[in-house]
């Protein structure tokens, strides 16, 4: 039986924690255009995203590489023309009006500019938010004023924005976008007008409501003081996504591999290059991987799940080692241009992360003492 | 409570506020202004018949209006006083001579000021009535009083109302002063006897009352057995209608098929002498000969409508400029789930909320203004609960339609523009 393949990179994270969280959004085959008739340009080209409940996404790319589109499509604030968009359980392809302004309101938005109202005060902006949804006013008092607060305008409540520096302002756009524990938190360069302090203090504010809210952030930024807060960063450049990747699982693969003899002295940079070029591969319990034999095109690692390692020396099979998570197997019949010299069955439903043999060879060629260390460590193994 | 964002904006931009709270009462000061003088027409065609005393009334079938009414043979009113339903029948004269302003002498002339003096002499068109002082066609008590005074044909008693330019010693209306002062009505000499006040009309600015000898004094076009007016009482006024027609029938008038409306046509088409007119049919001819005969009452009409377009000129101006001040804010709202709706709802308060900070101190300034006019051209100018209301309600109209061409331009705030 043949194990399942797929085109997922590893480092997208899909098969981390299992295999299916709740996505706050999905995005399959997304394209859009601008214009009409001879003027109509593509800015999205069949963009794929799936972003987890919770989690800290941070889009990045030059300008007019269409993450702006992107968001402004996943927050409903434009029209989705082609492919299939799913925000917070509601495909918003052809989506009506109301459907719409509900799915709003279960958004926070914060936006490059403040847009505050001049007319009402830091807390009455806030409060705009809270009406909307009807929030009990004693609640929604408390948790604007401890909002505030929090960002550091605990003095400044019933100020009105003209009264209210630049950074002060940007704070208060925030709370307005926080106020209302919104499930998913778009925002375009939220920390751009603020300085450090308040910087860490917002994205530290994110991550509580990541954490304890189950709350989805996904922000534009070119702010690299806060790129450590991401789950996941999303690159896009020309209107396409070029690399999704989970730092979270990209940092596991990396400390796999580093574990691995083979790679140990390869430099971090290096390791997720690997990272990046492994595929996901799934079997189920009993599925055969490898078949002794076979010519070798594939290196695994396993994500998870565990593995036998069979010898097939013509009369009988003889189960000769178990592979569990974090080890590695397929590399030698790639190493020697080979035939698989032992049949690989999952012992339960696995998922391994493959290398392709040019990709292999590559990295192989350039580590100098990988040979060495291949070797070495191919005689450990007997 | 909710955040009243439309008040927060209306108070938060003062000066534009300001603008906006002018315009609306600049317009409604203009609306009530036309609109009381397109009352004041209405009042002014009719307020000499209001004073008087009659259920039908005879008239000329030429009258044309109150200061151009022609005259018919004394005669007919004795045959209407033929039938026993007629109470009591009155002669009343009315018609358009001439004033002189009183010339003073000797001590008299040096406490007046150099204004009268310079009037002094000149002549002025005025209302002339005549009635009979022993029973006084009038029915106001006060001016009953004071025509009894008109005992001598060289008798005049003189509406207060009446304008300065008449001549009265204090340079600005007849009073106590000016009783025994002599001057001519017409051809004829006449002295001052006393006062009484009932307000001038479109033709004239001033009006006298004497005897009926006193009135051919005055216009002696006229001779005593012509008379403008026949004044009847009936025994039950609610019979109007059915005397009419019995008078009618004396004086061989065709009866009108039922269902024709009041004829409002300057000449009846009859070749009787005289018509008879019941009080509804008479106010209903003059405000019609005064409102929609002549151009009068469409000028203010037009005036009304004027006033409408600066206001919402005005308002328009000041609620865009507001909500294109306001894009990104309200393109916010619409991003956080607010709908068109909401928006709609906060610009339409706004409105209203213009109109009616707008409307208080013009009603206020209008009031002053009726005031003014009403002593200055003794046009009768009333405010009346109907057109404080309507004006209200046209305000708020003006503000209503200024807000809905203003939020066109709050429908095209695109929140997709906010990123």
């Amino acid at each position: 039986m043949m194990t399942s393949q797929s085109t997922i990179p590893a480092t997208k994270g899909s098969f981390a924690d299992g295999m299916r969280l709740p996505r706050t959004v999905k995005v399959r085959g997304l394209n859009h255009y601008f214009g009409d008739g001879e003027l109509r340009k593509q800015a999205l080209f069949n963009n794929h995203l799936e972003v987890r409940r919770g989690e800290i996404v941070i889009m990045t790319g030059p300008s007019g590489s269409g993450k702006t589109t992107l968001l402004t499509l996943i927050g409903t604030l434009r029209t989705v023309q082609e492919g299939s968009l799913n925000v917070l359980g509601n495909e918003l392809l052809g989506a009506s009006t109301d459907l719409i302004v509900r799915i709003r309101r279960e958004m926070g938005f914060i936006f490059q500019a403040h847009n505050l109202f001049e007319s009402l005060t830091a807390y009455q902006n806030v409060n705009m938010a809270a009406e909307l949804l009807k929030i009990d006013p004693m609640i929604a008092d408390g948790r604007i004023k401890s909002l505030l607060t929090r960002l550091g305008l605990g003095e400044r409540i019933h100020y009105k924005p003209k009264s209210l520096s630049g950074g002060q302002k940007q704070r208060v756009a925030i709370a307005r976008g926080l106020v209302h524990k919104p499930k998913l938190i778009l925002a375009d360069e939220p920390t751009a007008a603020l300085d450090e302090k308040s910087g860490r203090e917002v994205v530290t504010l994110f991550q509580e409501l990541a954490r304890d809210e189950g709350c989805t952030i996904i922000m534009v930024t070119h702010d690299n003081r806060i790129l450590d807060v991401a789950d996941r960063i999303v690159n896009m450049v020309d209107g396409y996504i070029t690399s999704d990747v989970d730092v979270q699982e990209a940092s596991v693969i990396c400390e796999f591999l580093m574990e691995i003899p083979l790679f140990s002295d390869l430099n971090a940079d290096s390791l997720s290059k690997i990272a990046d070029q492994m595929m996901v591969h799934e079997a189920r319990e009993g599925d055969r991987v490898i078949r002794q034999g076979d010519p070798g095109d594939l290196f695994y690692l396993i994500r998870s799940g565990s593995v036998d390692v069979i010898v097939d020396d013509g009369d009988q099979s003889t189960k000769v080692a178990e592979l569990r998570q974090g080890q590695y197997f397929g590399e030698a019949a790639l190493i020697h241009d080979e035939p698989r010299n032992a049949s690989i069955v999952a012992r339960e439903d696995s998922v391994f992360y493959a290398l392709e043999k040019v990709d292999f060879r590559d990295v192989l060629e350039k580590s100098a003492t990988f040979e060495q260390q291949l070797r070495q460590a191919l005689f450990n193994r007997q | 409570m909710k955040t009243p964002l439309a008040w927060k904006n209306l108070t938060h931009n003062r000066v534009r506020t300001a603008i906006g709270v002018a315009g609306v009462g600049f317009a409604v000061i203009l609306i009530f202004m036309q609109m009381g003088f397109k009352g004041a027409i209405r009042k002014t065609a009719t307020q000499i018949y209001d004073a008087l005393e009659f259920d039908l009334m005879l008239r000329s079938p030429a009258y044309l209006h109150l200061t151009e009414p022609r005259s018919f043979p004394r005669s007919r009113i004795h045959q209407a006083a033929s039938l026993p339903e007629v109470t009591q029948v009155r002669p009343f004269y009315l018609g358009l001579s001439e004033w002189q302003a009183p010339v003073l002498h000797g001590s008299a002339q040096a406490k007046v000021s150099d204004e009268v003096l310079q009037r002094a002499g000149q002549w002025r068109g005025i209302i002339t009535m005549g009635t009979n002082p022993n029973d006084p066609v009038f029915v106001r008590e006060d001016i009953r009083q004071e025509a009894r005074k008109l005992t001598d044909s060289r008798f005049v008693i003189v509406d207060d109302k009446s304008k300065a330019e008449y001549g009265p010693t204090n340079g600005d209306r007849f009073s106590e002063a000016d009783i025994g002062v002599k001057t001519s009505l017409g051809p004829h000499r006449v002295q001052i006897v006393g006062l009484f006040r009932l307000g001038t009309g479109m033709a004239s600015n001033g009006a006298c009352l004497t005897s009926p000898e006193g009135y051919v004094r005055a216009c002696p076009w006229q001779t005593i057995d012509e008379i403008n007016f026949g004044l009847l009482k009936l025994e039950n006024p609610d019979a109007a209608d059915q005397v009419k027609s019995q008078l009618q029938q004396i004086y061989g008038i065709p009866e009108r098929p039922p269902g024709e409306d009041i004829n409002y046509s300057a000449a009846s088409l009859t070749n009787s002498d005289v018509e008879i007119l019941t009080r509804d049919e008479v106010k209903a001819v003059e405000e019609y000969r005064w409102v929609v005969d002549t151009p009068l009452g469409q000028i203010f009409t037009m005036g009304v409508w004027v006033a409408m377009f600066v206001g919402v000129a005005i308002v328009y101006q000041v609620l865009s400029t507001d909500i294109a001040n306001m894009m990104g804010e309200y393109a916010t709202l619409k991003a956080m789930g607010y709908s068109n709706r909401y928006l709609t709802v906060v610009v339409l308060q706004q409105s209203v909320m213009l109109a009616i900070v707008g409307y208080i101190p013009s009603i206020a300034i209008s009031r002053f203004l009726y005031w003014f006019v009403e002593r200055e051209s003794g046009m009768p100018m009333f405010m009346t609960p109907r057109i404080i209301v309507t004006v209200l309600l046209l305000a708020i109209a003006i503000c209503v339609v200024s807000g809905m061409a203003a939020l066109r331009k709050l429908y095209q705030a695109d929140p997709a523009d906010l990123f």
